[in-house]
């Protein structure tokens, strides 16, 4: 019996950068968009959805929903003009790339495909799906500390929502510390206040997708 | 778990090439900002090891520090912050996100 040691070297991430590549590539070809949604369980991201498809009409959006268990999600967001595809994660709390590719090609004619990630704000952050842009949603009722605990994901942040502003007195919650704690780690990305119940903010968040529509 | 079954994946697919009966140990980088827990990292691993000839291998964590330093005056930082303490120049945040399988050690 011989004992032998190997280099191996082996980058063990690789697989899903490949393929988050190619996603990319094949949504920039079919000239579709597509944002990557972020958040933690209960802090608006199929609000979110549901807003963006009713209040833009102009724009066909199609919809990648990711849960472990997604019916509930499914059959909210179907009641709305999109194509929308679930995916049942099961135990594994985030998507990636290759459950991702499975289903983009459905979405032919879409402008905008919106990714809802399984709720959580730690996994999804090292799997790039092959999006253009990162959303990351919290929520004041998280805790004003959510930021600060969870500074990887809102450093890959594209765009930075604070949700759920009008319960921030009723939870106590510093909305100002939790803005100041984001820019902190990310000064590049767009840090969005909304509540999406009464609409405030929302149109803000609105602008930024229209404008993805023109690039 | 997926990164562990990551490990087992390729630790497995090595070992047969190299036709070993048995895998010793395994020794993984991982980058300190994947925020992986080395203590669950080992249990996972023994899990999707089991009933495979990497079972009972011995794995070694080992962790890559990310260089996190400020672009103006050079300060070095353990954690991610955007703008430098002392000077307000820019935090360039390097590496710290591999996983590299990096030596496999077997018996054939």
């Amino acid at each position: 019996m011989h004992k032998i040691e190997i280099e191996a070297q082996i980058d063990l991430l690789s697989e899903n950068k490949r393929l988050a590549e190619k996603n990319r590539e094949f949504l920039r070809k079919k000239g579709i968009k597509a944002i990557n949604i972020m958040g933690a369980i209960g802090s608006g991201k199929t609000l979110l959805i549901e807003k963006t498809i009713d209040s833009l009409p102009e724009i066909k959006f199609g919809v990648i929903l990711g849960d472990v268990i997604c019916r509930a999600d499914f059959e909210r967001v179907r009641k709305h003009d999109a194509r929308v595809e679930p995916i049942n994660t099961g135990k594994e709390c985030h998507l990636d790339a290759h459950l991702i590719s499975h289903v983009i090609e459905g979405f032919d004619g879409v402008d905008i495909i919106l990714i809802e990630n399984v709720g959580n704000l730690v996994c999804p952050v090292d799997f790039d799906l092959g999006e253009d842009y990162r959303v990351v949603m919290v929520s004041v009722t998280e805790g004003d500390d959510v930021v600060e605990k969870h500074p990887e994901i809102f450093r890959l942040a594209d765009v930075i929502i604070i949700n759920k502003i009008s319960l921030a007195d009723a939870v106590e919650a510093d909305i100002d510390k939790m803005e100041r704690d984001a820019r902190r780690i990310n000064g590049r990305a767009l840090i969005l206040k909304t509540d999406l119940r009464d609409g405030r903010g929302l149109n803000d968040w609105l602008n930024f997708v229209r404008r993805l529509k023109q690039k | 778990m997926s990164f562990a079954s990551v490990i087992v994946e390729n630790a497995l697919r090595i070992a047969e090439e190299n036709k070993a009966k048995k895998v010793k140990s395994l020794t993984v980088v991982v980058g300190e900002l994947l925020l992986i827990n080395p203590d669950q990292l080992e249990f996972c691993f023994n899990v999707a090891s089991h009933g495979t000839i990497l079972e009972n291998s011995k794995l070694n964590i080992e962790v890559a520090k990310a260089d996190i330093s400020c672009v103006n005056c050079g300060k070095k930082y353990d954690e991610v912050v955007y703008l430098c303490d002392e000077c307000g120049g820019f935090v360039s945040v390097k590496g710290g996100k591999e996983m590299i399988l990096s030596k496999i050690e077997i018996e054939n």
